[in-house]
């Protein structure tokens, strides 16, 4: 039992509280109040520092791309249709534990099919805590992992074989949720990976009649299809805008970001970009980006936290300090979105010290 | 013509003013006067008067290690101007010859405060080429190229070894690499000595090149990550060169070794996934550590592979990991000058200096939101929000 005490507590959930106190029994949060006494407890002293919950990374490859063998574990480019591949079997427990993400706060992380396939597997959640693989799984079948880059056509076209173009790609995808009847028979959020303004605005149309709960990765030109993201709340999963390499084909422009924000799409960020990550602190980068934008910091922790939870319908276990979830806590000596100076100086999962 | 920026809070660089309150008065290209008070009477008209209360104001930004211009990933396909991989040794290809003046990037660089870079060829071969120094405002090379060559730019590990490896070439091991080295530096020695006893020796341009650094006038940049720095310490001391190691992850296991050697360390960049191999450790916090040890350290983005921009998000990460604001922000500004051989005339707010002044509101590296208000080249306002 532990009692994280006097923090100032960002909920997640766009709350701020001050001089609060979290009592945490076994994995779970159990009380939020002022003064908890607790006797048997351990006390953590938060004073003056900032409490959130864990952050998460929704789409991540690192730690199951099975580093450093020929073929990438999260990419089975035989077929281009794969609804049934789970990415909980190639998850490298070690691939996970090297990047230490919970020296950047990410406590979870959504591991995924890369971008090589039009659908190509389901998204697992898991803690990024070393711990039994068992004991770290939130979801195995999270969400399901599309993608209508042009990734597709570059690893198919190479062999003549489709989609080479851009119409084989929304060819296949309209015949996925014809033919197999691919959004009934699979019912959890879809993710789906689009770039540019022509790629997001043929998804928007090709979805435009369907009931799913839909978000896009990498998603850079949103601004051009900003009216078709707004109305269906379509969710975007920012990439890695610090990737230059990756990124610089596209146009940005995070001024209209505020746009979806205040029409309540949701926004997170992963450090993958194009389906290759990076370091786990792209993540934040990301996140000061839109910062920097003019996006209200505590607007950005709920981009951190609860919604990319709710993206990958895991909001009831995790994505923010709330009596009942799991215990995934970080205690930053300041807000890791306003200053650089911000380290972690604690981290819980599932109710355990993995940090301190 | 003068401009003269009021009331800011100067981050001079320099170890006696520091950090104060205070005035620049800038007249035609060069830093003129820097004092805690300057009369206003010393405009005359057409004269610029920049206040600047609330604001700091620095010198101009340096990324020591970039290839903008050299690497266009905008086209498909990219262009890769930055690698000349026919022969482990293409030590004398200058890269001035190779730098896109146009590249977009360059425009977010100055716009970000980012005055001065060193654009280097790139890593796929052991003896890679020549770096220089230019400002990033301009339309051609040569009339931005502020000094050239600075270095001889060199390349250790997995970059040159899977170049030659896949045409089964020398070098396809470390061992290779480290042959490689030693033999082109006995060479360009020998070349050197028989030069000096007047023996008749064909002009050898990559001997030339490399005879500057055996000479001290350039020192070597050396690409390399982990155990691979100490071939590199090895190498450079056998020879008696100077040099900075580039890259540089994994130098927390090294401190004795690279503060011993006396060399500078061009950290950077940061944010890559952690793997076995040359990813294995990504230590950060070794800028701070090195920067204890006296050693001369800068941040390098290596753009375009990251950004620009996120030169910031690079000091800042120094300074979550403990280094103090103020050293945080010298490894991109003295710091970086002295990397290049340029700390005569820029890195810092010293009279006589270029007036490459940046005004900028927040604390670079603290603040999160901190953003270039006017960027200023040779007295030059390129860039005003």
């Amino acid at each position: 039992m532990y009692v994280i005490k006097n923090g100032t507590i960002h909920t997640g959930t766009g709350e701020v509280l001050e001089n609060y106190d979290i009592l945490i029994e076994g994995e779970k949060i159990k009380k939020i109040e002022k003064n908890i006494c607790e006797a048997d407890a351990e006390i953590i002293d938060a004073t003056g520092k900032q409490v959130f919950p864990g952050f998460i990374d929704p789409h991540s490859s690192i730690g199951a791309t099975g580093i450093p063998t020929r073929y990438r574990d999260n990419a089975e480019t035989t077929n281009v249709i794969n609804p049934d591949l789970s990415v909980k079997y190639a998850i490298d427990p070690d691939e996970v534990n090297a990047q230490e993400f919970y020296k950047s706060g990410i406590t979870s992380v959504g591991f995924s099919p890369d971008h090589s396939n039009v659908i190509g597997g389901q998204i697992t959640v898991c803690k990024t805590a070393p711990d039994h693989m068992a004991n770290r799984i939130v979801k195995e079948h999270a969400a399901m992992k599309g993608s209508v880059c042009s990734t597709v056509k570059d690893v198919y076209g190479a062999s003549n074989q489709m989609p080479k173009t851009r119409m084989g790609i929304f060819h296949l995808l309209k015949e996925a949720i014809r033919k197999d009847d691919l959004l009934k028979k699979y019912q959890m959020p879809f993710v789906i990976a689009a770039e540019t303004a022509g790629e997001i605005q043929c998804l928007m149309e090709l979805l435009k009649d369907e009931d799913i709960q839909l978000t896009i990765v990498d998603g850079f030109e949103f601004g051009d299809a900003i009216e078709e993201l707004k109305e269906k709340k379509v969710g975007i999963i920012f990439g890695n805008f610090s990737n230059l390499s990756q990124i610089s084909k596209h146009e940005i422009d995070l001024s209209r970001l505020k746009e979806l924000v205040e029409n309540g799409n949701r926004i997170a960020f992963t450090n993958t970009c194009k389906g290759a990550s990076e370091g786990r602190e792209v993540f934040i980068w990301s996140a000061i980006e839109v910062y920097r934008a003019g996006i209200d910091a505590e607007d950005v922790v709920k981009m951190m936290t609860i919604q990319p939870a709710e993206m990958l319908g895991v909001a009831d276990q995790i994505g923010s300090i709330e009596v009942g979830k799991d215990a995934d806590i970080t205690i930053y000596s300041d807000h890791p979105v306003k200053s650089y100076a911000a380290h972690v100086q604690f981290c819980m999962i599932n109710g355990k010290v993995v940090l301190s | 013509m003068q401009t003269l920026i009021k009331n800011g809070i100067l981050y001079t660089m320099t170890e006696d003013k520091g950090i104060f309150q205070g005035d620049i008065l800038v007249e035609g290209t060069k830093i003129k006067e820097v004092a805690e008070h300057i009369s206003e009477d010393c405009l005359e008209d057409g004269d610029n008067l920049i206040e600047a209360e609330g604001y700091y104001v620095l010198p101009g930004l340096i990324d020591a290690h970039s290839h903008i211009g050299l690497f266009d990933f905008n086209v498909d396909p990219c262009v890769d101007d930055a690698n000349e991989m026919t022969n482990p040794v293409t030590l004398s290809v200058d890269a001035r010859f190779g730098t896109n003046p146009k590249a977009r990037e360059f425009k977010v660089a100055y716009e970000h405060g980012i005055t001065t870079m060193l654009l280097t060829p790139g890593s796929g071969n052991v003896f890679c080429g020549l770096p220089f120094a230019l400002k990033t405002y301009g339309n051609n090379v040569f009339d931005m190229t502020i000094k050239s060559p600075c270095a001889v730019k060199i390349a250790l590990g997995g970059n040159p070894k899977n170049t030659y490896g896949d045409m089964k070439r020398l070098p396809m091991t470390r061992m290779g690499i480290a042959k490689v080295l030693d033999d082109t530096f006995a060479k360009a020695k020998k070349y050197a000595e028989d030069k000096e006893q007047g023996k008749e020796v064909e002009y050898d341009p990559d001997m030339e090149a490399l005879g500057m650094a055996l000479r001290g006038e350039i020192p070597c940049k050396i690409h390399c990550t982990q155990y691979d720095m100490l071939t590199a310490i090895e190498i450079a001391k056998k020879y008696h060169v100077h040099f900075s190691l580039e890259h540089a992850w994994g130098a927390t296991d090294y401190l004795d070794e690279i503060a011993e050697s006396g060399c500078d360390v061009c950290y950077g960049p940061i944010a890559t996934y952690r793997s076995p191999g040359e990813r294995r450790k990504l230590d950060v916090e070794a800028v701070k550590m090195l920067d204890d040890r006296g050693v001369n350290v800068a941040m390098i983005t290596d753009s375009p592979i990251l950004s620009e921009e996120s030169l910031y998000h690079h000091v800042g990460e120094a300074v979550r990991e403990g280094l103090a604001q103020e050293r945080a922000v010298r490894t991109v500004t003295i710091n970086a000058a002295k990397v290049l051989g340029v700390e005569d005339r820029l890195g810092s707010l010293e009279e006589g200096k270029d007036a490459d002044i940046i005004v900028m509101k927040g604390k670079l590296g603290l603040d999160t939101d901190a953003m270039v208000y006017y960027t200023m080249i040779e007295g030059k306002i390129v860039y005003q929000k």
